[in-house]
């Protein structure tokens, strides 16, 4: 949807109101570039050093409650993280690809808010994730605030519900996620 | 690393008990191993030039290294087995490369629902600049 060719006498607050329900992807939910994995696990638990033998250790994993290795729960969020185009990301001020279609939020970025900072994260898991399994993530806004005044400058807080599924609809787990768009500089 | 291998029963647990605290050296490779172990490219967790023209001193830590970092602190007291069924978090100070965070919390209640242990574990971690990040986590945990 493009907010600008019929919003003229729209006030910005409007315009961001009009959001409220919106898909954040256009194209539908995003679908993981890859299954659940041993790897992409092994490397998230070296980073956080997190020895629990459920992620890595098989013969544990086949003896305890969840019958085989699991995803860490708070990985659920990473298997649908973009797959990221390293040229040019700097200049997209970390967009993983280029595209046309940035979503709802562009309407702050062409306002000035091209700060993004996240506040919150909330989640609620419903069980993790098997190895084999592919993840889809839904993502619709739930709320926008009025201008806020904050410590690193004027912005908005946006928040968005993601539902996480695998292949045959399960839910797997919900998440509210909330940022800040802001003006860089702009803190008084 | 707790190496921790048995997993709490409810019985084990009390309102009031207090984590092991958890503190973490938040080296410049720990802030990007994080943000890529998550496949959070944004520059602003890897690259300091951009985080400087962002207006901040340094690479930050990123939420979803937050997340981790929150849920392993339950995990590596309370066990293996102890299922994460709700994390919420609030972001205050950023954790900045070159700083030290120090988590810290306790059992705020505790509870059996349908055959399971439900303990709820209200945290924080804070460091020079004050408090980073605050939540509640949620563990299922056996009858024991």
């Amino acid at each position: 949807m493009s907010a600008s060719s019929f919003v003229s006498d729209m006030t910005f607050q409007d315009r961001l109101d009009v959001l409220v329900g919106t898909d954040m992807r256009s194209g539908g939910p995003t679908v993981a570039p890859d299954p659940v994995n041993q790897p992409m696990i092994r490397h998230w638990a070296a980073a956080f050093e997190d020895d629990n033998p459920v992620y890595t250790d098989v013969e544990f994993a086949a003896a305890s409650r969840f019958g085989g290795i699991v995803a860490p729960p708070l990985m659920l969020q990473t298997w649908t993280m973009g797959t990221p185009m390293i040229t040019g990301i700097r200049e997209r001020g970390g967009a993983p690809q280029p595209s046309n279609d940035r979503g709802p939020l562009t309407v702050f970025d062409e306002a000035g808010f091209i700060g993004t900072l996240a506040s919150n994260s909330e989640f609620e898991i419903n069980r993790y994730l098997r190895i084999g399994e592919v993840v889809s993530a839904a993502t619709v806004i739930e709320s926008i605030s009025p201008e806020k005044t904050t410590r690193i400058g004027r912005g908005h807080f946006v928040t968005w519900i993601t539902t996480y599924s695998v292949e045959d609809g399960e839910v797997v787990g919900t998440q509210r996620f909330r940022i800040l768009k802001f003006i860089p500089g702009s803190a008084a | 690393m707790s190496g921790r291998r048995t997993t709490l029963t409810i019985a084990d647990v009390s309102v009031g008990d207090e984590l092991p605290p958890l503190v973490i050296d938040m080296t410049a490779t720990v802030v990007v191993a994080g943000a890529i172990a998550t496949r959070d490219f944004m520059p602003v967790h890897h690259d300091r030039s951009y985080a400087n023209a962002q207006g901040s001193p340094e690479i930050f830590m990123n939420i979803l290294s937050d997340t981790a970092y929150c849920s392993r602190f339950v995990t590596d007291w309370a066990g293996p087995e102890a299922m994460v069924r709700k994390l919420a978090i609030r972001l205050g100070a950023p954790a900045f490369a070159g700083s030290v965070l120090t988590y810290t919390g306790s059992v705020t209640a505790t509870a059996v629902v349908d055959g399971e242990g439900i303990v709820e574990v209200a945290l924080q971690a804070n460091n020079d600049l004050g408090e980073h990040v605050s939540g509640t986590v949620v563990i299922g945990l056996p009858i024991g």
